[in-house]
């Protein structure tokens, strides 16, 4: 699964996006893989995160689910998909997760310099990268780069550019406030990497420059 | 999808969830065009239809369409892999199953990804320029194993030419070596795709989060750059737990 490789965005939007992984490793550390990533999905809640989700329930942050359903959900080889917002957040997450020290795999997807850092920092040997050598093909049938910032954040390309126009034009119109707008757009991204936090600044650097007669 | 048009009120809430605008207005009501349609699954999750008029079609499930099902919708389960995806854990759990070790790398071709979707005929050009360049290698555990006819052509199942899916994942693991021929041979294959595919290289990194730059030097050297943001497993996994289960 390459789905969170391809955020696209400025340098300093993307300074504002990671998401976080872990993954239990099918054939490897998946029985009894359930209670580990029970007590990292229970640290996690307490980092606050600007989006989560555990791949038993599939249901994000902001969808109504209880903690206590989540954490009831999980069972071996369930993996929790993660986005945070801040570098010192994640940080923090990263040092309780290398405490907990658990054994299971944990991948950061964001900018490399950034992660760098931040492993130098806490003291981790990062072990594999997946680099992205960008798109290729029929680059001309792609929606814009503005909307691209948008449905990149699910790789899977469950947020479809209709609806990120549709939610310009319903904030333009004052029917929808930024983080209503942006709630929308994370829902259809079901595994839960959907910034929302970070889509809030682009709608509000974008809906001014915005002109959307129809999607 | 379907909308039951007995009961849909025509109120075009659903048509912007739609990733390849597969739905639109036909006498005042909606209607899903059926060879658009991905099978994603987007328009009925949402809830967003005032009289629930959106259904999955019967048919979502018969062989050959299921395949749009199983490509397109990320909570749909692969019949044959009973895995979620469209791809396999690659770099995500390799600190533990060291799938790409070292002096090798990986290589996968996202096709239809980012937004667009292809349909089979397009992901059939890359199989075949693949196997005309003597690349064979393609990961045995990957979901899009199956949809391969014959290995030394490249030829697809030829009941699927009429499908599509929203993102399908060719996996390719080889020594490093091998690196610049696949690259060169994708960057030809691109000109004649009639859709987009992101391109990703997977590979062990050096101490200090440095990638090997002898991997870079090839990247590099065929034309190609890398974007600034990457996926990094962080190596807390913990090899020697294999095998356990
Ligand atoms: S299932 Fe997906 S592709 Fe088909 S109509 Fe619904 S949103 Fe569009
Ligand atoms: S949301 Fe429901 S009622 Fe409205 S157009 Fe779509 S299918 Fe018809």
């Amino acid at each position: 699964m390459t789905h969170s490789l391809h955020r696209e965005g400025t340098i300093s939007s993307l300074e504002r996006d990671y998401a976080l992984f872990i993954y239990p490793a099918r054939g490897f550390n998946y029985n009894g893989s359930g209670p580990k990533v029970r007590r990292i999905m229970e640290l996690l809640y307490l980092e606050a995160p600007s989006n989560m989700i555990v791949s038993t329930l599939r249901r994000n942050l902001y969808s109504g689910v209880r903690p206590e359903e989540v954490l009831e959900s999980i069972k071996d080889g369930a993996r929790i998909y993660s986005a945070f917002n801040n570098r010192e957040k994640l940080k923090e997450a990263l040092v309780g997760i290398k405490k907990l020290d658990e054994g299971i795999s944990v991948v950061v997807s964001g900018l490399i310099d950034q992660v760098r850092e931040m492993a130098a920092e806490i003291n981790l040997n990062p072990h594999t990268i997946n680099l992205s050598l960008g798109i290729h093909g029929r680059t001309d049938r792609l929606p814009p780069p503005d909307i691209r910032q948008f449905t990149t954040m699910c790789g899977h390309g469950m947020v479809s550019p209709a609806l990120v126009r549709d939610v310009i034009r319903r904030i333009k119109k004052g029917r929808l406030a930024l983080w209503e707008g942006s709630i929308i757009l994370a829902a259809p991204c079901t595994c839960g990497i959907y910034n929302p936090h970070r889509s809030q600044e682009m709608l509000h650097d974008l809906v001014p420059l915005y002109t959307v007669n129809r999607w | 999808m379907i909308i039951r048009q007995e009961i849909c009120v025509g109120c075009g809430r659903c048509h912007p969830y739609c990733p390849t605008h597969a739905i639109h207005f036909q006498d005042l009501k909606s209607a899903v065009d059926q060879e658009v349609c991905y099978e994603c699954g987007c328009c009925l999750r949402a809830e967003i239809c005032p009289v629930e008029a959106i259904e999955d079609s019967p048919q979502v499930y018969d062989y050959p369409r299921a395949l749009r099902k199983y490509f397109s919708d990320p909570n749909a389960t692969h019949a044959l892999t009973g895995i979620q995806g469209r791809g396999t854990e690659e770099s995500k759990t390799n600190d533990v199953t060291l799938r790409v070790g070292p002096g090798e790398v990986g290589i996968a071709i996202e096709v239809g990804r980012p937004n667009i979707g292809m349909n089979l005929t397009n992901i059939q050009k890359i199989t075949r320029a693949l196997a005309r360049a003597g690349i064979h290698e393609i990961e045995p555990n990957n979901p899009f194993q199956d949809m391969i006819q014959d290995h030394s052509t490249g030829d697809l199942k030829p009941e699927l030419m009429g499908e599509r899916v929203l993102s399908a994942i060719i996996e390719i693991q080889v020594k490093r070596d091998r690196l610049r021929h696949i690259l060169r041979t994708i960057k030809e294959v691109a000109r004649e795709v009639d859709s987009v595919f992101c391109l990703d290289v997977y590979t062990l990194l050096e101490p200090g989060l440095t990638v090997p730059p002898e991997v870079l030097e090839i990247i590099e050297s065929e034309g190609l750059s890398w974007r600034p943001n990457a996926k990094i497993n962080l190596g807390l996994g913990r090899a020697w737990e294999r095998k356990n289960s």
